[in-house]
């Protein structure tokens, strides 16, 4: 039954989307119970993949049993299939992502209630039709297959996004426009490496691009490679294509934010990555000399700047945007370093950014569903009257600005060492300036939150002291913020199981 | 496929491969207009003309001169000899366009869509005057 499993991961939040449309349209509080089954049972095979990867290595799936086909004439066997792929780049992020979606659609169930009434059965199928292209993203075998399910998440993240009110819908078409043009990049990126390599399976690509070189660069792969990289920044939100995201996010309803700022540009970053790693090579990277510092610069630059502006902002929403740009920063950096610490910083800070930003954009939302909005200054009293969601924001925060023994800590530490092998100083400034930065705001927040007067918004019953989200939303938040610390606490594990492993054969000891 | 080596002389190269001239002509446009013009629709015009520009790209991959249609009977493939497979047009290229072109329409009915509320909100297509209603 096992082998069956890869296939089970995209499966249930494919149908769950499709039967809670239709179930939906008759009895409307049927559609968030198969969201809540599909994702359920997403995790779990995904969960069971992440056991049976770590003994076993790689799970390969062909779809429908098309697999490798031999024809009499042909002497070697041709790929006519669709391959989905379980290996150790992507079986973390696999369960990362269909965990924090199941978290979050548990969560997110209020939220939408308050914010969505009368529409939650649309939220619930895009929803869930989101988080099946995501993880068919992060577990498809073939470049042209991943184009498809990065249009099927972008399109139900416009959707989504454009739930909110007001703004919404502008922040949402500027998306649009950039999302599709990340898209388009990407499939002309597809094009030139098609010509060349006449296949679109990620492995055949990876044993096929090296004898293609065997006579020297071609240029075709390389502009091929640079429209991929290219698309994929856009689709990430990475510094100079980063204008879309922060209005996007906090304009969405907070129930939309918080599966999108999570999960979207932490699976764009795994596609890069597995561009980078497994169609190319890293001895291709590294051999991409005028690029590599190109690319370090533009990390650096993205972390500074996502710090500034997350200084300068006044809505915790927007400060928190602000925030996923310069994490997609460490991320595309660690990625760029290319040597051994820097791809594992990279590959685990997809994980732990992931929870992170989940945690963050729970807490805020915890806030939001008692104010109404997250101005900084409406923070008044926060601590007192929600002192459980205010420790989960604590330890989230604590966790991004790099407090061992929380996962960002770890990440941060790998990194670090990753760009002081490779000699990029300016990398490692950014990295400490992005902690400081995130400091000041922790502690900004403190000052206000521990105002005796507290906002009249959050006031509520005064005979009550606490003025708590309800458990459905406190809960998930709670065990996130948990679940970082768990995550941090695990790191050895995880990084010599799996992340070492995932590691290319090149850079091993 | 146009064997572009034939040609030293890059005049004569560029009439060769005029479809990729064209292609790159298309995509400039649209570039140029999802990212230069104020106007919404303008927008989602110059979206769909990137769009087209890419599927006519990965067409002209795929063809060949003189090709085959690339269906294979059984006949021909259980005689190992009989299959040259420079005789049959590449169909991958054009399935996959088949499938970009879903996307595309796709993308661009949501785009429309998104584009007539934001007119419901500011009577408006153009981005700036947009930008000035949301300051206020």
């Amino acid at each position: 039954m096992t082998e069956q499993l890869p296939i089970v991961i995209i499966l249930g939040p494919l149908l769950a989307a499709v039967l809670a449309a239709f179930a939906g349209w008759f009895r409307p509080k049927l559609s968030h119970p198969f969201v809540l089954l599909g994702l359920a049972v997403s995790f779990a095979a995904a969960l069971k993949l992440v056991f049976i990867v770590a003994d076993g290595g790689a799970q390969k799936y062909w779809l429908g049993g098309w697999g490798d086909k031999v024809i009499p004439s042909q002497k070697e066997p041709f790929v006519v299939g669709i391959q989905i792929t379980v290996d150790h780049l992507n079986t973390l992020l696999l369960a990362a992502v269909s965990g924090i979606a199941l978290l979050t659609a548990i969560y997110a169930k209020r939220l939408v209630d308050t914010e969505l009434a009368g529409r939650q059965r649309y939220f619930d199928a895009l929803f869930a039709l989101l988080v099946a292209g995501l993880l068919g993203i992060s577990i498809t075998g073939d470049i042209f297959n991943l184009y498809v399910f990065m249009e099927i998440a972008a399109l139900s993240s416009y959707a989504l996004i454009a739930y909110g009110k007001g703004r919404s819908y502008m922040a949402s078409f500027n998306y649009l426009i950039m999302g599709t043009m990340g898209a388009c990049l990407y499939l002309l990126g597809i094009g030139f490496i098609f010509i060349k390599g006449g296949t679109l399976n990620i492995d055949d690509l990876s044993r096929i691009i090296p004898t293609l070189q065997a006579n020297g660069p071609s240029q075709a792969l390389f502009v091929g490679f640079v429209l991929i990289i290219l698309g994929a920044w856009a689709k990430m939100a990475f510094f100079p294509f980063h204008g879309w995201l922060p209005n996007a996010y906090t304009y969405a309803p907070t129930a939309s934010a918080s599966v999108l700022a999570p999960l979207a540009t932490k699976v764009a970053v795994y596609a890069m990555l597995r561009i980078m790693l497994t169609v190319y090579s890293i001895d291709y990277i590294n051999g991409l000399t005028g690029i590599q510092p190109i690319a370090l610069y533009l990390s650096t630059a993205a972390i500074v700047m996502g710090s500034f502006f997350s200084l300068t902002q006044t809505n915790l929403k927007m400060i928190a945007c602000y925030f996923i740009i310069s994490e997609v920063g460490y991320m595309v950096g660690g990625a760029w370093l290319a040597n051994k610490p820097g791809l594992t910083g990279a590959m685990y800070h997809l994980v732990a950014d992931a929870a992170m930003t989940s945690a963050l954009f729970m807490a805020i939302g915890c806030i939001v569903y008692r104010l109404g909005q997250a101005q900084l200054d409406d923070l008044k009293g926060v601590f007192f009257k929600m002192p459980v969601t205010m420790a989960a924001f604590v330890v989230t925060m604590a966790a991004l600005i790099g407090v061992p023994p929380t996962c960002g800590f770890f990440s941060k530490w790998y990194l670090i060492q990753g760009a002081a092998q490779a000699g990029v100083w300016h990398f490692v400034a950014a990295l400490l300036l992005s902690s400081l930065v995130k400091a000041i705001i922790l502690f900004r927040i403190i000052e206000i939150g521990y105002n005796r007067v507290p906002h009249p918004a959050i006031e509520g019953n005064p005979a009550i002291p606490r003025n708590e989200a309800p458990l459905s939303m406190l809960i998930p938040t709670a065990a996130m913020a948990l679940g970082l610390v768990a995550l941090g606490l695990g790191t050895s594990t995880l990084v010599n199981t799996i992340i070492a492993k995932a590691l290319p054969a090149a850079l091993a000891p | 496929m146009v064997d572009s080596t034939a040609g030293s002389d890059t005049m004569e190269n560029l009439i060769a491969n005029f479809n990729y001239v064209i292609v790159v002509i298309l995509m400039m446009i649209g570039l140029w207009a999802m990212l230069a013009q104020k106007n919404l629709i303008k927008k989602c015009i110059g979206m769909a003309i990137f769009q087209t520009g890419i599927i006519l790209f990965f067409i002209s991959i795929g063809a060949k001169n003189e090709a085959k249609v690339p269906i294979l009977s059984k006949f021909v493939v259980e005689n190992s000899s009989a299959i040259i497979v420079n005789d049959y047009a590449n169909p991958l290229t054009q399935i996959l366009m088949l499938t970009a072109i879903v996307v595309g329409v796709a993308t661009l009915g949501v785009g429309l869509a998104l584009a007539q509320k934001v007119y419901q909100q500011h009577s408006t297509f153009h981005e700036d005057e947009i930008l000035e209603n949301q300051r206020k």
